[in-house]
């Protein structure tokens, strides 16, 4: 369009300018034309050769199954769908092995031969419920090591594989089990305590990665809270999800009757789980 | 308050995106709801910050709080330091009942009996990493907030992250107020070094995807098959393809895999060549480094076989890094690969 004024305002050069780019234009749509029914030849010959190819691969398979069904007529495989071949049998037997497999990993701990060795899962789980899966990959020549697990390192994997490794492998896997259980079920616990009775507890949860020591405060449910109650569980043996010390204790100020519930307290968690003792506060509170 | 603890808060505010700034003055607490209320967050970020430190002074903050901002900034963001990996040996085999009191009292006496001039301050999170901040001075200075080491530590575990950055000279002693605090026996920086602070616990806590056999049901991971797009296009090399997928997985795990920015290989090996060539006459060790870098190291070399970029598998010196929890090697001759020895803080 500005050519066009160009050329109003410079005639007759501007005409000349103006033809010209006609020519120009109608040059380019012939060459696009040009460029567009090529395109389209070549379409269409590569949609051709892929048919061709198509047909021939269809041939070909054509003739690999019917040598393959000639095959399996020759090895006499009955063809009667009546009775069940031995292939379906077959299959059966391993589906359910497989599933028997997958059962035993339910008990806590299983194992699979590897090609250098054997590798092991142990699974943990507290009063019915399944917690983490743990692994170990064990080489078995020239000795019994470790190849690589998923054991968390706080775990003393070390020090019972130096112990029990070599010996007595049984033990061995029997002992970290119960350490991992163990550990599992106190976490478990710690995590019951904090999602289901944070109202009771004042400030944080002191814990560690192994949860074998646990500080916080707490109140009594329907109690006034003016009197915190402060305990330390310690977990003394790895192996058990109890503590093996604790100590509940209030102010010195606090009244008498306080005391004696913290002393009954400090009885209860050596005996009871952590989230129980306290959904009993929570029940004994409600009567 | 005190002027430096005002333009640490306002330093500290400004190195916050803007956009986030209200979500780490709430994790930090000191300042309430109400009073974040007054703050305008869409102004400029100058302004924020002198905002904050207005709020700041109504409250009286101390260096303990300007502290643990610090410290919270560096846990959200603690993807801008490098960190390192230092383990820790233990000779006894004691129970290890790990009184959280107790480390942080032994960690400051300890250091501050070397060096009177620091500021420690602790910081706990629910996962159990106990954060450290250091802030240095010297025997005659007081402690400069701005030349600070952080130090992440999991109870009950050999290994500790350090972000030192400045004052190396310092790290002995932090070296051994950790060793005291924590009941070990020495301590040695590991061969492993990266910015993503969370994958370098990945790597030494076995938290990262290893593809362990089992019978054990996993929960259905939908095999990736792409939905068929055209039925006239057919995969002619599946078996290989399904082939290099298997090693892979088996390799690297079906997981995500830990963050690591790169992995540097020292040479120290004899050049091999035709006798008759006559290179390198002495029989001297060809010195040489090579250093794979990435934004996500491991993910570049998972993908390389899967892209045709490399045969499958890949060279056990590449695939051994998360495993032997290193990315820094020294390969010498025939021994092949062989541990840095030991560096005495």
């Amino acid at each position: 369009q500005g050519k066009m004024e160009e050329g109003k305002a410079y005639s007759p050069h501007g005409l000349f300018a103006h033809l010209e780019m006609l020519e120009a234009r109608a040059h380019e749509a012939d060459v696009k034309e040009e460029e567009a029914k090529q395109q389209e030849e070549k379409l269409a010959r590569l949609k051709a050769r892929v048919q061709e190819l198509t047909l021939q691969r269809d041939e070909l398979q054509a003739k690999v199954d019917l040598q393959q069904k000639r095959q399996l007529e020759k090895e006499g495989v009955a063809s009667d769908p009546a009775q069940p071949s031995a292939q379906a049998v077959l299959e059966w037997k391993i589906k359910r092995v497989k599933a028997m497999l997958q059962v035993f990993c339910l008990t806590g701990i299983s194992g699979k031969l590897t090609k250098q060795g054997v590798c092991f899962c142990i699974s943990t789980a507290y009063e019915g419920t399944y917690l983490d899966s743990y692994y170990l990959d064990l080489l078995t020549k020239p000795e019994v090591r470790i190849l690589r697990h998923s054991i968390p390192i706080f775990i003393p994997l070390e020090q019972l594989a130096k112990k029990y490794l070599q010996t007595d492998i049984r033990r061995f896997l029997s002992v970290l089990s119960n350490h991992l259980n163990a550990y599992a079920a106190r976490k478990y616990q710690a995590d019951q305590l904090q999602e289901h009775f944070s109202d009771q507890i004042e400030g944080t949860l002191q814990t560690n990665s192994l949860c074998n020591l646990l500080v916080f405060n707490y109140n009594v449910p329907n109690k006034s809270k003016t009197f915190p109650f402060n305990v330390r569980l310690l977990y003394g043996d790895l192996c058990s999800s109890i503590p093996t010390k604790v100590t509940v204790s209030c102010t010195s100020e606090a009244p008498a009757s306080l005391a004696e519930m913290a002393a009954a307290h400090s009885d209860l968690f050596c005996h009871v789980a952590l989230h129980k003792a306290f959904r009993s506060f929570s029940d004994a509170g409600e009567s | 308050m005190d002027e430096i603890v005002a333009e640490y808060i306002r330093r500290t505010v400004l190195k916050i995106p803007r956009d986030e700034i209200k979500t780490v003055l709430q994790k930090w607490g000191f300042l309430s709801e109400a009073q974040l209320q007054t703050i305008n967050f869409c102004q400029i970020k100058e302004n924020i910050s002198q905002d904050v430190v207005q709020l700041c002074e109504e409250n009286s903050a101390g260096i303990k709080q300007a502290a643990v901002l610090d410290i919270i900034y560096n846990h959200i963001y603690s993807n801008k330091r490098v960190w390192s990996v230092y383990q820790m040996n233990k000779t006894g085999e004691e129970m290890d009942f790990f009184d959280l009191t107790d480390f942080k009292k032994k960690f400051k006496r300890r250091l501050q009996s070397a060096l009177t001039n620091v500021t420690i301050n602790f910081r706990e999170y629910e996962d159990n990493a106990i954060w450290i901040r250091i802030a240095w001075g010297t025997p005659y200075t007081k402690p400069n907030q701005y030349k600070t080491s952080y130090v992440v530590y999991h109870s009950q575990t050999p290994y500790v992250f350090i972000s030192v950055s400045v004052l190396k000279s310092n790290l002995p002693l932090l070296c051994q107020a950790l060793v005291a605090a924590s009941n070990y026996h020495d301590i040695h920086e590991m061969e492993l070094r990266s910015h993503s602070l969370n994958s370098l616990k990945d790597i030494v806590f076995k938290r990262y995807s290893q593809n362990f056999q089992s019978y054990y049901p996993r929960p259905i991971q939908e095999r990736n098959v792409a939905p068929e797009s055209d039925s006239r296009i057919n995969q002619e090399n599946r078996n290989e393809k399904e082939r290099i997928q298997r090693v892979n997985s088996e390799v690297f795990g079906d997981g995500p895999q830990p963050k690591l920015e790169f992995a540097r290989y020292k040479l120290e090996t004899m050049f091999k060549s035709d006798p008759q060539m006559n290179v390198l006459n002495k029989k001297e060790p060809f010195r040489c480094l090579v250093k794979f870098s990435s934004p996500h190291l491991l993910e570049s070399l998972k993908s390389l076989a899967p892209v045709g970029m490399a045969d499958a598998p890949l060279s056990p010196l590449l695939t051994c890094i998360p495993h032997k929890a290193r990315n820094y090697f020294k390969i010498k001759e025939k021994k092949g690969v062989s541990p840095r020895s030991f560096v005495s803080p």
